[in-house]
């Protein structure tokens, strides 16, 4: 029985040097328990960026990952354009960031090309919406700055299901 | 009412309940559209995911996406996972198998299935934390960081888990559960032998 399991004292077997063990073992567990959040604590506003992530109105979405990691260093940091990779499945999306007048200016490029649907979600804006043409490519000119996610609804054949792909939120 | 609401009648809402009964109540609500339910599952559990994340990714802003991916994977999931103390399984399992793409991506290696997923290595490479300001938490921290892979995931599961549901990490480990709190006593057996023969109290 595991001292998770069952409160210390709740046994029979006080006197026990089992339970004695028992009681050293909870305490360490208890002291490691807080050190975990102490040492490596979850990054400040990460909950948040979650919170704004998953504030979607269909929850039916397929979810896009960093194709490399190299590339985000420009993206967090603000420093100058960069060109963000993200894969999910057969789609790829390319995003290039850089400044714009007042936020962003974003050019994009997905592949498979069509006439998908991207919209820019920024925490406190209005989205941003475009639509790729027949080869993929996509422009937003000024997307405010705050939190971001950029939704894929993919234009589908008649008949065929519409999919929606998402990223994590990529910038603060 | 009806036999199929799990949480009506006497039985208190998710904002009255703590523990693995509370992510129980906020999954089901979060299934019928309560967004405020799926945000306190995420504030409640994301410390678990991210320490499951931070066992195989150093890099912080890639620990960060993994988190945010999970999350955003347990929205089309919301449905298929059948019971709450599926949830917390799900989650570690989900996390470790997206922490583990990134890690290859990152790194390069080989491709990593599940199996070897069980065995992998653990980083020991976690900056010296700043944020410890007593000796014994100094000591206690680069013990724990020194135990094997294999000790501190037994160790940091089923701590972390007893904020969710300890009975998920047997099955993420693929270790019995009648079998985890001995080998868990004996991973503390080893980390109080080394904060003893460091001089420190265990």
């Amino acid at each position: 029985m595991s001292p998770t399991e069952r409160p210390p004292g709740s046994t029979s077997a006080g006197r026990d040097p089992a339970n004695l063990a028992t009681l050293q073992e909870t305490k360490l567990l208890e002291d490691l328990d807080s050190l975990l959040d102490l040492a490596d604590p979850v990054p400040a506003d990460l909950v948040d960026r979650i919170h704004f992530a998953v504030d979607l109105e269909d929850f039916d979405v397929e979810v896009a990952r960093w194709e490399s990691i190299d590339h985000m260093a420009g993206v967090r940091s603000h420093a100058g354009p960069s060109t963000i990779t993200f894969t999910v499945e057969d789609l790829t999306v390319m995003v290039s960031l850089a400044p714009g007048v007042t936020g962003h200016r974003f050019d994009g490029w997905l592949v498979p090309g069509g006439p998908h649907t991207i919209e820019v979600r920024v925490e406190g804006h209005e989205a941003s919406t475009t639509t790729a043409d027949q080869g993929g490519r996509f422009m937003l000119d000024d997307v405010p700055k705050g939190f971001t996610q950029i939704v894929v609804h993919m234009a589908a054949p008649v008949g065929h299901r519409q999919r929606t792909v998402v990223t994590p939120t990529i910038l603060r | 009412m009806s036999d199929e609401r799990p949480f009506d009648g006497d039985d208190p809402p998710w904002w009255e309940l703590k523990g693995h009964a509370r992510h129980a109540a906020c999954l089901i609500a979060a299934r019928s559209g309560d967004r405020e339910a799926l945000k306190v599952l995420i504030g409640d559990l994301t410390p678990l995911v991210w320490h499951v994340t931070r066992s195989y990714v150093l890099d912080s802003a890639a620990a960060e996406d993994v988190v945010q991916s999970v999350w955003l994977t347990l929205l089309r999931n919301l449905n298929s996972v059948a019971e709450p103390r599926a949830l917390a399984q799900w989650l570690i399992t989900t996390t470790r198998r997206e922490a583990a793409r990134v890690r290859k991506v990152n790194t390069r290696t080989e491709p990593v299935d599940d199996d070897v997923l069980v065995q992998f290595p653990t980083d020991n490479g976690l900056p010296e934390p700043e944020a410890l300001r007593h000796d014994r938490d100094r000591q206690l921290w680069a013990a724990f960081r020194r135990l094997s892979a294999r000790c501190q995931d037994v160790i940091r599961l089923t701590v972390l888990a007893g904020r969710a549901e300890y009975g998920a990490v047997a099955e993420v480990l693929r270790i019995p559960r009648g079998s985890i709190g001995p080998t868990r006593g004996r991973c503390l057996g080893r980390l109080r032998d080394m904060m003893i023969s460091e001089g420190g109290s265990p």
